[in-house]
């Protein structure tokens, strides 16, 4: 409407010499009023935020980068600008706890694969991609974003088991909703672009606690076991190894020893053979006369001649050692 | 001063008709251009348009707004109870028909309410809780019901009430409080059992390396005495071969001292020995010194 009080042409200025400062000076209010006007469609795009300019109500600029610009003034054109770069938080799935508040953390309950129930805390993270669709497109892109994320959750648990969504498919199940979410927020062109899905925090329910905390007990304990029976075995195996080379060892001693002792022997009785076979005669008369002297004292002995027949009774009344006059070997020889 | 009074005046009255027949529609806007009351032509494009001083503008929010009542409680084929939550993204697509049909927001809620709902339990109904949460992918079945329910119930609701149905989701899926008990109960025994598979398996486990362990050390022990005894043998062999090299080359001389040495082990202090007078031992000391010679 105030386009239509532009002030009128300077027709009248020479003209009306009467009142002529106060008309004037309502002409110089009115350029002014309209210099001041122009002026303020100067505006500036922080660095972390985009602009964007509707005209009528209808976009004419979907994206104005960070600096100075100009549009129109008020009510012509209108200027949103928005921090596309900030991340913005979403829990999903309960809340967060919150000291001020006094508020304690909340998970909601999920159906696993297995039919399970699972306490799931989600915290997603997006940015604005497109600023037109997200101003525009939908009536709160922040409630799409977190219930896109909810139901791909509800989806992706219902398929995997309640021990993987516990431990090994985590960073699976982060990745999948992030990817299958955002294709859900695409197609509601809710102009959000999802950063990151993070579970950060997935646990059984309270009344089932004590049974999945016994199952980590009884994995501590398989685990124990299993590490005590590598003990015993490492323990074992090395001393049966020292045991066999304490055997070989011993064997090599033993057959060392029988080798040299034979080979003394031999050189022994190469020795003395040579000696006698100089003199053979001599020399088994001197052998055998020196065994006997060392045999014959400790032994009974019956001298008898040699043609007389043996009283083989005498050896009968002999044979007992405490018979007097035999106690000493060397004594016992009645016929002498 | 009277022809300023005119131009002022048809200045005022333009004003006046410029602001009947000039409105803006935003982005997020529809505008009904109704005559009288009676809708004439819709608008969607944004911006500066004109139409009749007669004539009004109705605007009607164009975005995609979300519908997520209360969770509801579904009966499933195999008769499991199931608490669904559902959310419906919807707008307005056709504001003409939304004007003469429903008129505001909280009732077309009510008739979004009445057609996908009833499309729900009645799905549900057919499906087994299996096809609903499995570890089976293949028999999960949630995504094409929600897919049919979605297209089925965005033509009846264009066609009856100029809203679009964009997507209907689960957005949790739970049991009834009473069933939970139940649940709790499974889980803990199946629990239990996996407890007690771990511990079994580990006690497999141990005892398979204990056993292992058993047969390394009795293999090594076994074959440590089977060369062992090799050794011992090859030894023996080697001592016998010694002897007999040095005893063959005069079997007389070694058969005289080996006799001789065995006699000093044979005869002890307990043996009686017969000699005869005639003996070379004695024969000097009976017969004299010719016997001797």
């Amino acid at each position: 409407m105030s386009v239509l009080i532009t002030p009128p042409v300077p027709t009248a200025t020479p003209v009306d010499p009467a009142p002529p400062s106060k008309s004037r000076r309502f002409r110089h209010i009115a350029w002014y009023v309209l210099a001041l006007w122009l002026l303020s469609g100067i505006y500036i795009v922080p660095t972390d935020q985009q602009g964007l300019v509707t005209q009528w109500g209808r976009v004419v600029e979907p994206r104005v980068f960070p600096g100075i610009h100009y549009a129109l003034p008020w009510p012509i054109d209108k200027v949103y600008k928005l921090k596309v770069r900030e991340l913005r938080r979403r829990v999903v799935g309960g809340e967060i706890p919150d000291t001020v508040l006094g508020r304690q953390a909340s998970s909601s309950e999920f159906f696993s694969g297995d039919q399970n129930l699972l306490k799931i805390r989600v915290v997603a993270q997006y940015s604005v991609s497109n600023p037109r669709d997200f101003l525009f497109a939908a009536q709160s892109p922040d409630q799409i974003v977190g219930l896109a994320v909810e139901s791909e959750l509800v989806r992706r648990a219902a398929h995997t088991r309640v021990d993987d969504i516990l431990t090994t498919q985590k960073l699976a199940i982060q990745d999948d909703v992030l990817r299958s979410a955002q294709t859900v927020v695409d197609s509601y062109r809710a102009g959000a672009l999802l950063a990151s899905i993070n579970i950060e925090s997935v646990s059984p329910p309270p009344e089932t606690a004590e049974a999945f905390r016994s199952v980590a007990g009884a994995r501590s304990d398989a685990f124990r076991i299993v590490n005590e029976a590598d003990g015993y075995a490492n323990d074992l195996v090395p001393r049966a190894r020292g045991q066999a080379d304490q055997l070989l060892d011993q064997a090599h001693s033993y057959a060392n020893g029988k080798i040299s002792r034979a080979e003394g022997d031999a050189s022994h009785f190469n020795a003395v053979a040579a000696e006698y076979r100089k003199s053979p005669q001599v020399t088994s008369t001197r052998v055998y006369l020196e065994v006997m002297e060392l045999v014959l004292p400790k032994l009974k002995k019956l001298v008898v001649d040699a043609n007389s027949n043996l009283d083989l009774s005498v050896i009968g009344k002999q044979d007992n050692s405490a018979l007097p006059g035999t106690g000493s070997g060397t004594d016992g020889v009645p016929q002498r | 001063m009277t022809r300023r009074t005119i131009l002022l005046i048809a200045a005022f009255i333009s004003l006046v008709l410029a602001s009947l027949s000039l409105y803006t529609v935003s982005e997020t806007q529809f505008a009904l251009i109704t005559q009288f009351g009676r809708p004439v032509r819709t608008v969607t494009q944004a911006g500066l348009h004109a139409k009749w001083f007669f004539q009004s503008a109705l605007r009607f929010d164009k975005r995609l707004r979300i519908y997520n009542p209360a969770p509801s409680e579904f009966l499933t084929r195999d008769k499991k109870n199931l608490v669904i939550e559902n959310y419906v993204a919807w707008r307005i697509e056709d504001p003409s028909r939304f004007v003469q049909s429903v008129g505001d927001v909280p009732s077309a809620e009510m008739r979004l309410h009445d057609i996908i709902w009833s499309g729900l339990s009645a799905a549900f109904g057919n499906e087994d809780l299996d096809s609903l949460v499995s570890t089976d992918r293949e028999k999960l079945q949630s995504t094409a019901i929600l897919d049919a329910i979605t297209a089925g119930s965005d033509r009846a609701a264009l066609q009856q009430y100029g809203l679009s149905i964009e997507d209907v989701r689960i957005k949790r899926l739970n049991l009834p409080e009473q069933n939970k008990q139940n649940v709790f109960a499974r889980m803990r025994a199946e629990r239990g059992r996996i407890a007690m598979q771990y511990r079994a398996e580990g006690e497999e486990q141990a005892l398979a390396i204990r056993a292992n362990a058993d047969r390394q050390k009795e293999e090594i022990l076994s074959t440590a005495y089977k060369e062992a005894e090799t050794i011992r043998g090859k030894g023996d062999a080697e001592a016998t071969r010694i002897y007999g090299d040095a005893y063959s080359k005069n079997p007389q001389f070694y058969k005289l001292t080996r006799t001789l040495e065995s006699y000093k082990k044979i005869l002890d202090d307990k043996t009686t020995i017969i000699l005869s007078s005639d003996s070379d031992l004695l024969k000097i000391l009976t017969k004299g010194q010719g016997a001797a010679k």
